[in-house]
């Protein structure tokens, strides 16, 4: 019986790689354009790419009614006339999805002088850790993952991918707010995310009139809720920005991390010295961590004006077009480095 | 946990596996706990329940065999009330609640009651169904009290079939749990065919068609009758794909156990009358109602009123069963209405319905589909308006369908259906398969893989009747 087993299964198997090769050369490439149209982007634009940018919607989003509407990549490239920059966008990405598409580049085929990849300090908070959209994120990869495609879209079918419901990743998120203690190098009296919202719940703006400013609270709660944490090296996107630094290094690719700007300004106002130190503290660990290698940090956290933030009753890192021109300069200078024959003023 | 799911195909094989590694005395403990644990994955505490409905009837199927005359009657009213008690508290009492505030705002009053805010345990009138099955059996006198706890709650639990059925009779599937099974090939070799076809037509077919039919019941008004109508269809073959996809994993997966389970299925919608329709599908409740509802209240040895009486009775309560909602009781009226009605009319007009295929029997088998997909309309729709507005945009928004690839996708997919009743008509999948010379049968099962691995619906659709 044991026999008849093994070879019905042996056969089963060479059925699957037939099937595998047939899906391979028909159907793959629509499904993966319906579910990740960026990595066929990627696929079809590496031979001719000179610098991949990775982002989310701190590239792409503009003020309604700033006079220039370009993406922060756009204005990168008018530095770099004669390098074709691509961009590659999709809104609340983050290092665990970046790094399943830089993996699409085919660097035996053609190899990218520079990758940037967004580095935006909230994707490194619980918010975004266990954001409803994660479920739809991590959807869009199981096609690429590295099993054969037949295989990764049964694996869709299955929704064999990290696919919790939105109140599982809700009860992860107010755990971690409640039980990750804050560490400061001095005493502070919140010890949790939780017990700091709270007491900034309770209300601690008035107006003129004497009412509670809800709004503010409201606001300041959401920068403790974004800001409040200390980055380790158990974080996940640690993990996933270390992947990505590797697999440059092996590919001897320059990677630049674009450190997104906050609004610092309204942080330090709203919540106080203590936000503001947490996140400098962040910043410092990152960029002593990927300035090493074929790596760079280009830090932008503190460059953009308080103003110059599109939402200014929201945690976000979408800029008007002043804020934009700002990081794509910062990032245009350090890129300059490496191509210094290609530079040209450009504002 | 889901059959559809990585979970469950890493689960079989384990159990399986360790089911012939063990000796027979420890076998039930096996069943228990995967079962246990399979039935856990969706929400741990509800385990409870079903314990508690298998301590409730091993108690009182003991008692029942130990007592005599009205006692008897008595411990089975007990054992059923605390079965369907348990039922309507977790799945009627909102209904109830409801229903009761309605009558009261009608006189005027105004009623108050908390609703239950809680999701229904799975499968839970499969369960108390099956349970009470067992204890209606002991009381009769056709089945011995099992004294064994495990082998009862394993007959309670089977995993293959605890959430959704086939309803089981003790006699079948509790003797056979009991038995030793030897790992025999044709087993292994059936139950795999059964389980791949059955995850074919759940998860290329159902799947496939879901999206369509929930975009238009979303808001049918929106939609030309030429979509809402094909949806009225694709419904149809969506819940036929569900259910008939999740029986046949059930069947297969039991099967690799050495335990036989009793088909759900035989190809209803080629069936040529509502009546006939009620033997093909879902037969396991069927058969309940019949044994344990139909029959009680005289079956046919009665007079005609009296007896289409009986007919909307099981048929309302059968309707009531898969949920706690008017629209399913006026489900299961209609159907017993429209059997009525063919009754009738066959009576009348002294109309038999020869089994040999002819032209006749083609028109019969599509008014018949036509029939039960209308009616499906109260099944699927949320509530009465959604029912209304599925009739008024038939009725009204007349125009062109929008063929698009999803809707060829659903179509294909329900043709497939089509083809694949026609060739099972009276067989089964497995048994038509191993007719097949074994180039063709590769060749087959090459094709379902095919379409299983590589054009199965990328959404997350539970199987719609583990809601019930």
């Amino acid at each position: 019986m044991l026999n008849k087993i093994f070879i019905k299964i042996g056969s089963l198997i060479v059925i699957i790689i037939g099937l595998n090769f047939i899906y391979s050369y028909t159907l793959y490439e629509n499904d993966l354009a319906e579910k990740c149209e960026q990595i066929i982007e990627i696929q079809n634009s590496q031979a001719s790419t000179d610098i991949f940018y990775f982002g989310e919607s701190s590239n792409f989003n503009v003020r309604e009614n700033d006079s220039i509407k370009k993406y922060i990549s756009e204005i990168t490239g008018l530095f770099f006339p004669s390098l074709k920059l691509t961009t590659i966008n999709k809104a609340a990405t983050h290092a665990g999805i970046y790094k399943y598409w830089i993996k699409q580049i085919d660097v035996n085929d053609h190899k990218p002088k520079a990758v940037i990849v967004t580095l935006n300090m909230r994707s490194f908070d619980a918010a975004w850790i266990n954001s409803k959209l994660e479920t739809q994120l991590q959807e869009s990869i199981v096609l690429v993952q590295s099993y054969p495609n037949l295989i990764n879209r049964f694996l869709l079918s299955l929704q064999a991918f990290d696919n919790k419901i939105e109140q599982q990743r809700e009860s992860a998120m107010l755990k971690d707010w409640s039980t990750t203690q804050l560490k400061f190098p001095y005493t502070f009296k919140y010890k949790t995310v939780r017990e700091w919202d709270n007491a900034m719940g309770q209300g601690s703006f008035l107006r003129e009139d004497g009412s509670w400013d809800s709004e503010k609270i409201t606001l300041a709660c959401h920068y403790i809720k974004g800001y409040a944490f200390n980055i380790s090296e158990n974080n996940p996107r640690i993990k996933d920005f270390d992947e990505i630094a590797n697999w440059c290094n092996k590919n001897e690719i320059n990677l630049y991390l674009n450190l997104m700007a906050e609004n610092i300004e309204y942080a330090d106002s709203l919540v106080g010295k203590e936000l503001v130190f947490l996140m400098k503290q962040n910043r410092d660990f990152l960029v002593k961590r990927y300035s090493k290698n074929n790596c760079t940090v280009v830090d932008n956290l503190e460059k953009v004006d308080g103003l110059e933030f599109t939402d200014q009753t929201w945690t976000t890192e979408h800029y008007g077009y002043k804020g934009r021109m700002i990081i794509a300069k910062n990032l245009a200078d350090s890129l300059r480095k490496q191509f210094s024959k290609q530079y040209k003023k450009a504002y | 946990m889901l059959f559809n799911s990585l979970h469950f195909l890493l689960f079989l094989p384990i159990v399986v596996g360790l089911y012939y590694l063990l000796p027979q005395k420890y076998r039930w403990v096996l069943i228990f706990f995967a079962s246990c644990y399979f039935y856990m994955v969706f929400v741990p505490e509800y385990i409870l329940i079903l314990f508690l409905i298998i301590i409730i009837d091993y108690i009182s199927a003991l008692t029942i065999e130990r007592v005599n005359g009205r006692l008897k009657l008595f411990y089975l009213i007990a054992s059923l009330t605390a079965n369907i008690g348990l039922l309507a508290f977790f799945k009627y009492f909102n209904f109830f609640n409801e229903n009761l505030a309605s009558v009261f705002s009608l006189f005027g009053m105004e009623f108050q009651s908390a609703n239950f805010n809680i999701i229904l345990p799975i499968g839970l009138s499969f369960h108390t169904f099956q349970s009470m099955s067992y204890t209606i059996e002991v009381y009769r006198g056709k089945q011995k009290a099992e004294r064994h706890l495990g082998y009862f709650a394993n007959y309670v639990l089977f995993f293959p079939q605890m959430v959704a059925g086939p309803i089981e009779r003790y006699e079948t599937l509790g003797n056979s749990l009991k038995s030793e099974h030897k790992p025999l090939y044709q087993n292994f070799s059936d139950g795999f065919k059964l389980i791949l076809f059955g995850l074919f037509i759940k998860m290329a077919v159902a799947d496939n068609i879901a999206p369509y039919v929930n975009q238009i019941y979303l808001d049918p008004l929106k939609y030309s009758s030429s979509q809402v109508l094909l949806s009225v269809f694709l419904f149809s073959f969506q819940i036929y794909a569900d259910f008939f996809g999740y029986s046949t994993i059930a069947l297969g997966s039991a099967k690799l156990l050495g335990v036989n389970i009793m088909d759900n299925f035989k190809t209803p919608y080629l069936a040529k009358s509502v009546s006939e329709f009620w033997t093909r599908w879902h037969i396991s409740l069927s058969t309940w109602f019949r044994d344990y509802l139909y029959i009680p209240l005289g079956g046919n040895r009665v007079k005609i009123p009296r007896w289409s009486l009986n007919i909307l009775i099981v048929f309302m309560i059968s309707g009531l069963w898969h949920g706690a909602s008017w629209t399913f009781v006026v489900w299961g009226a209609l159907h017993g209405l429209v059997l009525l009605i063919e009754r009738y009319f066959s009576k009348l007009f002294k109309f038999e319905i020869k089994s040999k295929w002819s032209l006749l029997n083609i028109f019969l088998v599509i008014k018949t589909f036509i029939i039960t997909s209308f009616i499906w309309i109260f099944f699927r729709a949320e509530n009465f308006q959604k029912a209304k507005d599925m009739f008024k945009a038939i009725a009204k928004n007349h125009s062109a369908p929008a063929i698009d690839i999803d809707v060829l996708y659903a179509l294909m997919f329900s043709g497939l259906i089509i083809v694949f009743d026609i060739f099972l008509y009276n067989s089964r999948f497995d048994s038509k398969l191993n007719t097949f010379k074994t180039l063709y049968r590769w060749a087959f099962y090459s094709l379902i893989l095919f379409c299983l691995m590589a054009l199965s619906g990328t959404q997350k659709f539970t199987f719609i009747y583990f809601q019930f």
